[in-house]
């Protein structure tokens, strides 16, 4: 189905105490502008528009919803009540504050917190290839610190990718868009079926969704962390099924990373969900163990050397 | 809130079906009803679908989302249901009044509550064990206690489907409590009619709902006490409710209710032959008023928990 772009609230557009200042994002159910709340702090305010339902022209403010599609409408907006509730009562700081919720324009606001900083996404693009180990370690384990407080309360973010991951500007992660977030009681509406970034989602995601659990979001974050070194996503979950192309961690970075961590890595992205870390703090605790520190010299070996060591490997075996 | 649960009523041998069973939950609580109207009766069909009908039209007012004392909801609602089938009958000229079983069950917060009047049975199954059972309002179960007769001979003594409690009739129903009992992770609650638990002993449900998927153990417990019931078998039902932890291996065919609105309810009815999944379908659309109420609910949430 051919989606239509909907037209964006113009910057300088007040309502309920809130002023739009620019266009932060647009997804396929919502847009999320930067705006200044009453006292002047900047906030997040996320709209539920889905493109494929609701039609907003040049100049107008309110969607327009043909009777047609207004019970999937109305339904997706449950969605988003859903996504609304299940932030509202999780007060972590690597996880998004909700400020506010509201009816406005025809459809419903979600106001969030909003800092600066960058998406784990803009910092992957600007280093490709180049984060370090420490770097990686160091987000990551603060960021399972925000998973497990979303899994805790039973819930399942679902949609866990590094542009969904946002730094703050002293690198402290932070966990954005619960859009995906839902539970399996809400069956899918042909309408309003997630759309999954390929290279992060889950086999679960795709097919047997009734196997999601925790051990799914875990395999979007060794996807995101298998991202931070190959510099883009890995193959997609359901090739993957088909034929895995998919070069483990271990044998693309070796010696460039700690076997450890690179285990680690391999660990997450397993096809099998129950082969996994079937919690946060399973891989939480991989995570922190400290590598061993012969393994981490070699990191800053020349390439001669790591191919003088590799020859030297494979002729003891 | 985490359970499987799948209910069946099935018409026997007889002409029809005067069971009616149902559940209904909301995001805390869990009720499920067996009633089984009474065939010496006239209209026991009726007294069964009004005392079934009643509780869960109360459980869907008063579940926002837990009940704030499930025995006294049982009481009021089983006097009152009482009642209702009393009034059916004088409205309609009924010579008698209609009557029927009734045994219902809520779950909330992990603790089960439950009651019964007549002869329609909880089973509380634990570890491949019977915990607890009702005890039958009837005159066999009476002398059974006094040691007048064994287990043995109750199953067939001619008096056994005889019960001296009821809701309808003229006299007032005499309702028996559960203790509080702390559910656990695969704890199986099976309520049901005589037509099943004539046929099929506790220790039998144990072994064939055990760890299986519900949805096809019911349907295989209904064939055997079915078959076993013979020519004449009675309308057979069954409620069977498996309580999980989050994050079971199989939640497949499991419910969640930890997402859902505080006044958001799901109701089944039971219905004739084998029901399928629970259906999504006839769900209305979110009216203006839910809208509000979620927005509501987010924000005293907001409140709640936002950091000072």
């Amino acid at each position: 189905m051919a989606q239509q772009a909907n037209v964006a609230l113009v910057p300088g557009f007040s309502f309920e105490g809130y002023r739009i200042e620019r266009q932060l994002s647009v997804g396929g159910f919502s847009i999320v502008y930067l705006a200044t709340d009453g006292e002047g702090r900047q906030v997040a305010v996320k709209e539920y528009l889905p493109a494929s339902l609701a039609l907003r022209g040049e100049g107008e403010t309110r969607p327009s919803v043909s009777s047609e599609h207004l019970p999937a409408f109305r339904y997706g907006m449950k969605c988003f009540f859903e996504e609304g509730r299940a932030l509202a009562r999780l007060s972590h700081p690597n996880v998004v504050r909700v400020l506010n919720f509201f009816r406005a324009n025809d459809t419903v606001y979600m106001v969030m917190a909003y800092e600066e900083g960058r998406t784990l996404q803009d910092v992957i693009h600007k280093h490709r290839g180049k984060l370090t180990e420490k770097f990686i370690r160091g987000v990551f384990v603060r960021l399972l610190n925000g998973l497990r407080e979303v899994h805790s309360h039973k819930l399942l973010h679902l949609d866990l990718k590094p542009s969904n991951v946002y730094l703050r500007t002293d690198n402290t992660p932070v966990l954005i868009d619960f859009g995906a977030a839902r539970q399996t009681l809400a069956s899918d509406s042909p309408m309003l079926k997630p759309m999954y970034t390929p290279g992060f989602a889950s086999p679960e995601h795709y097919q047997n969704r009734e196997l999601l659990g925790p051990w799914s979001d875990i395999y979007s974050v060794g996807a995101s962390m298998y991202a931070c070194l190959a510099g883009n996503a890995p193959q997609a979950a359901d090739e993957r099924m088909r034929k895995d192309h998919l070069v483990p961690a271990m044998a693309r970075f070796e010696g460039q990373f700690s076997d450890q961590l690179l285990e680690t890595i391999d660990w997450c992205l397993c096809l099998n969900h129950l082969y996994r870390p079937q919690s946060c703090f399973a891989l939480q605790k991989a995570l922190t163990e400290t590598p061993d520190p012969a393994q981490l010299a070699t990191k800053r070996a020349s390439w001669l050397s790591q191919l003088v060591d590799r020859f030297r490997k494979n002729s003891t075996r | 809130m985490k359970f499987t649960i799948y209910q069946e009523s099935r018409v026997g041998q007889r002409r029809n079906n005067e069971d009616r069973i149902a559940y209904s939950y909301s995001r805390d609580a869990l009720l499920t009803v067996v009633a089984d109207g009474m065939g010496g009766h006239h209209h026991g069909e009726v007294a069964a679908q009004l005392a079934v009908q009643y509780l869960m039209d109360v459980f869907q007012r008063e579940a926002k989302p837990s009940i704030d004392d499930p025995f006294l909801f049982l009481q009021r609602g089983f006097n009152n249901a009482h009642e209702a089938i009393i009034d059916y009958s004088v409205a309609h000229g009924l010579s008698d009044s209609p009557r029927t079983t009734c045994v219902a069950c809520i779950v909330q917060d992990n603790v089960a509550y439950w009651a019964h009047a007549g002869d329609s049975r909880l089973y509380h199954l634990r570890r491949g064990r019977v915990a607890s059972v009702t005890k039958d309002h009837s005159r066999v179960q009476l002398m059974l206690d006094d040691g007048l007769i064994n287990e043995a001979q109750a199953a067939i003594h001619p008096d056994r489907n005889k019960i001296y409690t009821c809701l309808g009739g003229f006299e007032a129903p005499e309702i028996t409590f559960s203790r509080k009992t702390p559910m656990e992770a695969g704890d199986l609650l099976v309520l049901c009619t005589d037509g099943l638990w004539s046929s099929v002993s506790g220790d039998t449900m144990n072994a064939v709902l055990g760890d299986a998927n519900l949805m096809q153990a019911v349907p295989v417990l209904m064939n055997m006490a079915e078959q076993r019931g013979g020519p004449h078998g009675d309308n057979l039902s069954m409620i069977a409710v498996r309580w999980e932890d989050s994050y079971s291996d199989d939640p497949s065919s499991s419910i969640q209710t930890q997402a859902m609105a505080q006044g958001e309810v799901h109701t089944q009815m039971g219905q004739l032959g084998p029901l399928g999944r629970r259906q999504d379908d006839g769900r209305p659309d979110l009216s203006d008023d839910e809208i509000e109420r979620a927005i509501a609910e987010i924000r005293s949430a907001i409140d709640k928990y936002a950091k000072p």
